[in-house]
């Protein structure tokens, strides 16, 4: 099959020979058949956690750009930073094709009653020309509730308020082709908490562009 | 009466027509940029790529040797390959409130990077990336994978 990436792999080191590597020890070439995983930062700045593991060993790449070379039957090797000139190297047409990040509206109803807050009632514009910036946009509208009442019942009551929000999102110009609405009921509590506890913040309309 | 008659033929319409919408499966993302010469490949028919396009569970994504391809799922996770790669989605599952929540993808060749989404932060258990070498564990993360043959 295709060897594509050995010339890449090339390019990276010889790079690293005059450009701004510095002194630190330049990593071991991925060879074929290896694999390389690396951990990049998130678009807000903070770094998750990834464990690679396989039968012979595992590794934990908890910083940024901490990377690791696999084989099979070997276990994961040293954890090595890459600089972000490598990354671009290597990673460069991949990263290039990342599509936009979801944004996500939380939307919260009065007390009681299927009307939104002022607040988020502005917020319904928002959404709209956020839509008009994004390629071949989807919406999806989830209702969410509290832990009081039964869980099913929670999942109807989080679609009427997922429903009610989606026509109100098409009376401001959103396309309702584009729309989904569906209801997470209590299952996916912004604010946790134990069941039957009223609790405002969790009785929301998540509404996410992407 | 022709009304009745009318309303009956739409209610024997819709009753054949349920089980046929039941069945279709939800999509797991869609695609959101495409260049070069990108394909999906689902039971084993290779399709080009085309924006706005439906993915769903099975699929697999595959580019050329000057291809990309960029996916946003439905829980906001975004996987991208760069050239002469493939990745599978062997298992999408995105319905918290049936408790059905999991992600399964196996990454074949070449390089991707992978953001991950809602499914990550409400069960990251549930979420098995595999290269041929290793499964990497993920916690609300950005990652970058190549895979050479």
């Amino acid at each position: 099959m295709t060897r594509a990436w050995g010339g890449v792999v090339l390019v990276a080191v010889t790079a690293c020979l005059n450009a701004a590597c510095g002194p630190q020890r330049p990593r071991t070439p991925q060879r074929s058949g290896q694999d390389l995983v690396v951990l990049l930062p998130n678009d807000d700045g903070t770094t998750g956690k990834v464990e690679v593991s396989n039968p012979s060993g595992r590794v934990t790449l908890d910083t940024a750009r901490a990377s690791t070379l696999i084989a099979v039957g070997q276990a994961p090797g040293e954890v090595t930073e890459l600089t972000e000139a490598e990354i671009q190297r290597i990673f460069g047409p991949a990263l290039a094709a990342q599509p936009p990040a979801p944004i996500q509206f939380t939307l919260y109803f009065q007390f009681d009653s299927e009307e939104l807050t002022d607040d988020s009632r502005q917020m319904l514009s928002e959404v709209l020309q956020v839509v008009k910036k994004y390629p071949v946009p989807r919406v999806t509208v989830v209702g969410h509730t509290d832990t009081t009442g039964s869980a099913e019942s929670n999942v109807e009551l989080g679609l009427r308020r997922a429903n009610a929000v989606r026509a109100l999102l098409v009376d401001v110009g959103v396309e309702g082709a584009a729309i989904d609405s569906t209801s997470h009921g209590e299952a996916a509590l912004l604010v946790p908490t134990a069941d039957g506890v009223f609790e405002p913040k969790n009785r929301r309309v998540d509404v996410t562009v992407r | 009466m022709k009304a009745r008659r009318l309303s009956l033929a739409a209610v024997a319409i819709l009753a054949l027509a349920a089980p046929a919408f039941a069945q279709q499966p939800s999509p797991a993302g869609r695609v959101k940029v495409v260049s070069g010469s990108a394909f999906i490949v689902r039971a084993g028919s290779t399709v080009p790529a085309k924006v706005g396009q439906e993915l769903f569970e099975s699929d697999s994504l595959r580019t050329g040797d000057d291809g990309r391809i960029g996916v946003t799922f439905e829980d906001d996770t975004r996987l991208s390959l760069g050239p002469a790669s493939e990745v599978r989605l062997d298992t999408f599952r995105y319905a918290p409130a049936e408790g059905s929540l999991g992600m399964a993808m196996r990454f074949l060749r070449g390089v991707a990077v992978y953001v991950s989404g809602k499914i990550a932060k409400l069960a990251p258990d549930s979420i098995r990336l595999e290269t041929p070498s290793a499964i990497v564990g993920v916690r609300g993360t950005t990652l970058a994978i190549n895979v050479r043959e």
